[in-house]
């Protein structure tokens, strides 16, 4: 890219199940497509003439590659190779495309954020997958560095909802125990399989994929009473028709809703009684599934049951989890940073 | 602004103090042993094991009559007790014996030892099952890749559920979907229920040794294996009782008769679910009927088991879970193990079984 570097460059990452974004302190940010593949024989790697692709590419490209979605339901899979290499190479790329030197010429801090379920989980696991790609990392849940990033750090609730988990986490003006913190794999895969096989049994001769079922999601999603038809083409029988699935999309992202509802009200409750009312009053909806329409006030209806509050869905989430990292990063004093050589 | 600044003082230093203890090897997870294997142990849970090993002196005490700290009357309760301490107890607390001198038997005798219930003089019949599928909610459970322990523990009770229902059993389930339930409550829901028979189902986990597979059913009672006692302390987190409860309930089970039916429904059960599934599993380990101080186990006031139906760390294992056909044919043995413990107690009759 040949962007200058800064003697020491801090980094914020995103590492999502479904995207993976990065702001760094030159003021570069960019988001890709949580997918890396490797061409499957000597001819896709002819075709493609490359060693490894990363992102839409990679995703556009799968019919010749061994993709991977390394962080599949918010979890590094332990043991799996594949999966590790996956997370590196993705991290070299999101590096490289903010003008990091991964040659060890150049000085990088990154604090990485990661859904909720893989911190607390396979931690260590993923520490040392990264290992060596920066030169000191700081890994922090995905939910925690969202409410750094907003400042949103005494009094609230992050309600996270990625593609494979939902994570919510209650600030308290200290870093959260895994009490404040709570994941459901509830999140935008679920509402894809869930769609999936809606659509199916719906129309059986239809034929589509996953990420078709994805796209037509991420076009069309919403809860509560519909602001029209929602109607997407797929072929049946060969031939590209229209299908109605209204009925079949609201069903899907409502099944986010009650077990959303119940975990938000099971971490309220938890909270000392004279602070409820302000967490009930500051509960932010990020991630890629906070923008589904409708779901923010499905939310805050689910709050009446406990006396009612405010949910706040951020109508931008797609740099916030990485714009909270680079300030952690910038805010962590060289000290700190000293000790956490990666 | 200031106390903006010092909030965030804090957070960053918790976040790097939470990342310097991954670095040192105190992460989420530690080494541990298993069964001459190297396992991987939820830190958390290692807090928990002087609770679990306390409970579990407890109920070593409750058999041997030695209660160090519950009530002097109970010092010398194994004078006469026709409660026997299994070999494994008694070799642990032999060594505790030698250790220390004991009271003489003058000194004080409790007068009122627990007297053995003949099971014949009861009506034992199995007329309303609870079963409680493993963690749910915020609680995944063990986990492999996109295979969650809770996922997999309803889906079986699910099946169970319909085949007992069928057979005639009334069946009431301690969560119907995904959600957190606290083992207090699920305690509550059997004991609130007056259920026959409590079953608990898990799929055991054996993180760093991935090539073993077995299945073990488990009964209330004492242990000295400590592998046993983390694996209680993992299973009893967020139990929702304190250590007095927790006393209070281990003081009142010994002189019941639950303790052997336990053993009889774990040993029904356990041998159905290996008979059954090594046929479609050759490798599949038999590992037994044990005893652990499991807080589902404690707290419920009906024979009670916690089954460990499935090795989901085993690849091999974890594929096979991922088929409804061998869910179905864990559920067909759970159903079967249930079903011969109640012809035993003379519960077919009502059944129609």
């Amino acid at each position: 890219m040949g962007k200058e570097v800064q003697q020491v460059l801090n980094v914020g990452i995103d590492l999502g199940t479904s995207r993976s974004a990065i702001s760094a302190s030159n003021g570069e940010k960019f988001v890709v497509e949580s997918f890396v593949g490797w061409p499957v024989d000597m001819v896709a790697k002819k075709v493609l003439k490359r060693a490894v692709l990363i992102g839409h590419e990679a995703l556009s490209n799968r019919s010749m590659l061994d993709l991977h979605r390394p962080l599949e339901r918010g979890l590094l899979k332990e043991g799996s190779e594949k999966d590790v290499e996956a997370v590196r190479e993705l991290l070299r790329h999101l590096l490289t495309l903010v003008g990091a030197k991964v040659d060890g010429t150049g000085t990088t801090r990154a604090v990485v954020g990661v859904p909720a379920a893989a911190l607390r989980t396979n931690k260590q696991y993923l520490r040392n997958a990264l290992k060596g790609i920066v030169d000191n990392l700081m890994i922090v849940s995905e939910p925690f560095a969202v409410a750094y990033g907003l400042e949103a750090l005494l009094h609230s609730l992050i309600i996270d909802i990625g593609a494979g988990t939902t994570d919510f986490v209650v600030m308290r003006g200290r870093y959260p125990t895994e009490e404040d913190q709570r994941t459901l794999t509830n999140a935008g895969d679920f509402v894809d399989e869930q769609l999936m096989k809606l659509v199916q049994t719906r129309y059986p001769d239809a034929v589509f994929t996953v990420y078709m079922v994805r796209e037509w999601k991420e076009k069309h999603s919403f809860v509560g009473n519909p602001k029209g038809p929602v109607i997407v083409q797929a072929p049946v029988r060969g031939v590209p028709t229209d299908l109605d699935i209204t009925i079949e999309m609201r069903a899907a992202c409502e099944a986010l809703v009650a077990p959303a509802v119940e975990t938000m009200i099971d971490l309220i409750s938890k909270v000392e009684p004279e602070f409820q009312e302000k967490v009930r009053n500051n509960v932010i909806l990020s991630g890629g599934g906070g923008l589904i329409p409708g779901l923010a006030e499905a939310l805050k209806k689910g709050l009446d049951q406990i006396g009612g509050g405010h949910v706040r869905a951020l109508e931008d989430p797609v740099f916030i989890g990485s714009d909270g990292g680079l300030l952690l990063a910038q805010d962590a004093p060289d000290s700190d940073w000293e000790k956490l050589t990666a | 602004m200031g106390k903006l600044n010092r909030v965030k003082r804090r957070l960053v230093s918790g976040a790097v103090s939470d990342n310097l203890e991954t670095m040192r090897g105190f992460g989420p997870w530690t080494l541990q042993r298993r069964r001459g294997s190297e396992a991987w142990i939820r830190r958390t849970y290692m807090v928990l094991l002087p609770v679990s090993l306390l409970a579990s002196t407890l109920l070593v005490s409750a058999v041997t009559g030695e209660f160090p700290f519950v009530d002097d009357r109970r010092a010398t309760m194994s004078v006469g007790s026709p409660m026997q301490p299994s070999p494994a107890v008694v070799s642990a607390v032999d060594a505790k014996k030698n250790a220390a001198p004991r009271p003489s038997p003058t000194e004080k005798v409790f007068t009122e030892l627990p007297v053995p219930i003949d099971v014949a003089a009861l009506d034992l019949s199995v007329r309303r099952v609870i079963l409680d599928a493993g963690h749910g909610g915020s609680d995944p459970g063990t986990v492999s890749g996109p295979l969650l322990e809770k996922d997999i523990t309803l889906d079986i009770n699910v099946r169970l559920e319909r085949m007992l229902k069928q057979a005639g059993f009334d069946v009431e389930v301690t969560r119907h979907d995904d959600r957190t339930l606290p083992l207090r409550q699920r305690a509550n829901i059997a004991n609130d229920s007056s259920g026959d028979i409590f079953v608990s189902v898990h799929v055991n986990s054996i993180r760093g040794s991935h090539a073993i597979r077995g299945i073990e059913t488990y009964y209330l009672g004492p242990t000295d294996d400590p592998i046993l006692n983390e694996l209680a302390a993992s299973e009893n987190r967020g139990s929702g009782y304190t250590l007095a409860d927790y006393r209070r309930l281990l003081e009142g089970i010994y002189a019941d008769v639950r303790q052997d039916e336990s053993r009889a429904l774990a040993e029904a059960i356990q041998k159905n679910l290996h008979g059954d599934l090594v046929a479609v599993n050759p490798s599949l380990e038999n590992w037994g009927v044990r005893k652990a101080p499991f807080v589902v186990l404690v707290a419920t006031e009906m024979p009670a088991i916690l089954a460990e139906v499935a090795c989901l760390s085993n690849q091999e294992e974890a594929r096979l879970l991922e088929t409804g056909k061998y869910r179905q044919q864990i559920a067909d043995a759970l159903f079967k193990g249930i079903v011969a413990y109640a012809r035993v107690r003379g519960g077919e009759a009502e059944k129609g079984i």
